[in-house]
């Protein structure tokens, strides 16, 4: 999971994309209610959900301009509160609202650890193929469409990325937290980062830190798996944060 | 004989909604020939650009390029997220691969090879234009299209882009579309000058331009005087401020 993750979040940070995955975490809801009411597996539900917005988004969304946050806002609240609705009609025996919002690692079942790992590949094998071009677009649309770069297609390229990463992650992270996961590591490794691809991997190695500290602390005081990761992860971010801030003001 | 065909332009219409931009332009770029589109604000200079470039697919009218024309852009604007490191040389990897050589070579033509190694996100605004200039010249390009390339570059430095914008024609034998608002700097460069306010004005050489009726209008007697100067400096066959005189007359 780290190692998806890492790419796929700075690549969302780069993009200003990281509400998006804010948006379909919270729409994930939504999913999850309606893959309980047609009685298939929830992740596919999400899945269902995730896609009809990245593809509606992709059409709406203009070449030039940034995805509106009044069009996520609105779209993640809705689906929240439509999701939650719906959950709330169906029997309560089947539903765990807590782990969909926040997830639940131990609860993981070989189906979800099979989903992930091949989902992580198949992401990873895209990512590899394509990494110039989403860089390029990262960097500059403009530049990059008029150098041969197909735009469009690596823009709703990304957006089903997204949209499956969100699904995968859901069962671990809860769907509250996956914005998180995928920021706050990110966030630390630019902190000393020189190049795109070093940023990638050091923010994989925040990852790990992130998830390691996460299981132990779950593990050894009981606390939920997502959060605690999360918290980790923020943990580090303020101990980089600090050590940066020092090591500038020696050399000043 | 006349150079390559690189790309034509006929008879583009683009409008948003009710609101026309561009109006019936038709023009040809060739190779190894610089291309200037010059226009006050608000005439479509830059849509012009992106429609060249492929950045806007919704007009009216064709576009014809040369199979496989591969294009070097500079925009007017580049903002790279601060979220992202990125160094000068990772920068000028950006869409196809160039060697360090090639890398240093390319920075080394705009007089901006120390600073291959720093962070894009510290370079002032004319460091930048020299940098994005040099990445241009990166992946042989067969046309290069730049938008408003000296904005943000001082005086000295402007002239200097200017004739290396000329040598990199003759050099890489590339045609250059060229957006610019100095006219009196361009003009002795240019082969080829579109004069542009929603419609072609005035097209051709840029003597015949600066003397056109719609140019004068647009620009006035001042700037076509400018001009002239320059111009000059090619063309011995007629005394300059005389002849404008008598067309101030006109």
């Amino acid at each position: 999971m780290v190692t998806i993750a890492a790419p796929m979040g700075c690549l969302m940070v780069w993009q200003r994309l990281a509400f998006l995955s804010d948006t379909l975490g919270h729409a994930a809801v939504l999913g999850v209610g309606l893959g309980l009411l047609l009685e298939v597996t929830p992740i596919f539900g999400v899945l269902a959900v995730a896609l009809l917005i990245v593809f509606a988004l992709n059409r709406v969304n203009s070449f030039n301009t940034a995805l509106s946050e009044t069009t996520l806002a609105i779209i993640s609240h809705t689906g929240l509160a439509g999701g939650i609705i719906l959950v709330g009609l169906l029997p309560s025996q089947s539903v765990n609202l807590e782990a969909i919002l926040f997830g639940d690692l131990l609860a993981t079942t070989t189906v979800d650890l099979i989903l992930l790992l091949v989902t992580t590949v198949l992401l990873l094998l895209v990512l590899r193929h394509h990494w110039r071009s989403f860089v390029a677009v990262s960097v500059s649309r403009e530049i990059a469409q008029a150098e041969g770069v197909e735009v469009r297609k690596i823009q709703l390229l990304m957006y089903i990325m997204i949209a499956l990463l969100v699904a995968v992650m859901m069962k671990v992270m809860g769907v509250l937290l996956i914005a998180a996961m995928l920021v706050i590591p990110t966030t630390s490794a630019r902190l000393f980062s020189r190049s795109p691809e070093q940023m990638v991997l050091v923010s994989g190695l925040y990852g790990l830190g992130a998830l390691a500290g996460g299981i132990t602390t779950s593990f050894h005081f009981d606390w939920q798996t997502g959060p605690a990761i999360v918290v980790s992860a923020a943990v580090l971010l303020l101990i980089t944060l600090g050590i940066t801030r020092l090591l500038n003001s020696s050399i000043d | 004989m006349q150079a390559e065909l690189l790309l034509r332009a006929s008879n583009l219409i683009y409008s948003v909604g009710k609101r026309v931009i561009l109006d019936d332009i038709s023009f040809e770029l060739r190779r190894a020939q610089i291309t200037t589109i010059i226009g006050p604000n608000g005439a479509g200079k830059s849509t012009l650009t992106n429609i060249v470039n492929g950045l806007i697919s919704n007009f009216e009218g064709e576009i014809e390029r040369a199979p496989g024309l591969r294009i070097g852009y500079l925009p007017q604007k580049v903002y790279v997220n601060t979220l992202m490191p990125l160094s000068v040389s990772r920068l000028l990897r950006l869409t196809h691969n160039a060697s360090d050589q090639e890398i240093e070579h390319a920075l080394a033509q705009t007089g901006v090879s120390y600073l291959r190694q720093r962070q894009v996100h510290s370079l002032s605004e004319g460091e930048l234009k020299r940098v994005l200039l040099a990445r241009t010249t990166l992946g042989q390009p067969d046309l290069i299209v730049l938008d408003e390339p000296t904005a943000g570059v001082d005086i000295s430095g402007e002239i200097r882009m200017y004739e290396l914008i000329g040598e990199l024609r003759t050099q890489l034998q590339c045609a250059v579309l060229l957006v610019s608002h100095d006219l009196h700097l361009v003009m002795s460069k240019t082969d080829q000058v579109l004069c542009l306010n929603q419609h072609l004005c005035c097209s051709g050489m840029p003597e015949s331009v600066s003397r056109h009726p719609e140019y004068l209008a647009l620009f006035g007697q001042q700037a076509a005087d400018s001009i002239a100067i320059y111009a000059h400096h090619h063309d011995h066959e007629h005394d300059v401020s005389g002849d404008h005189a008598a067309h101030r007359d006109d």
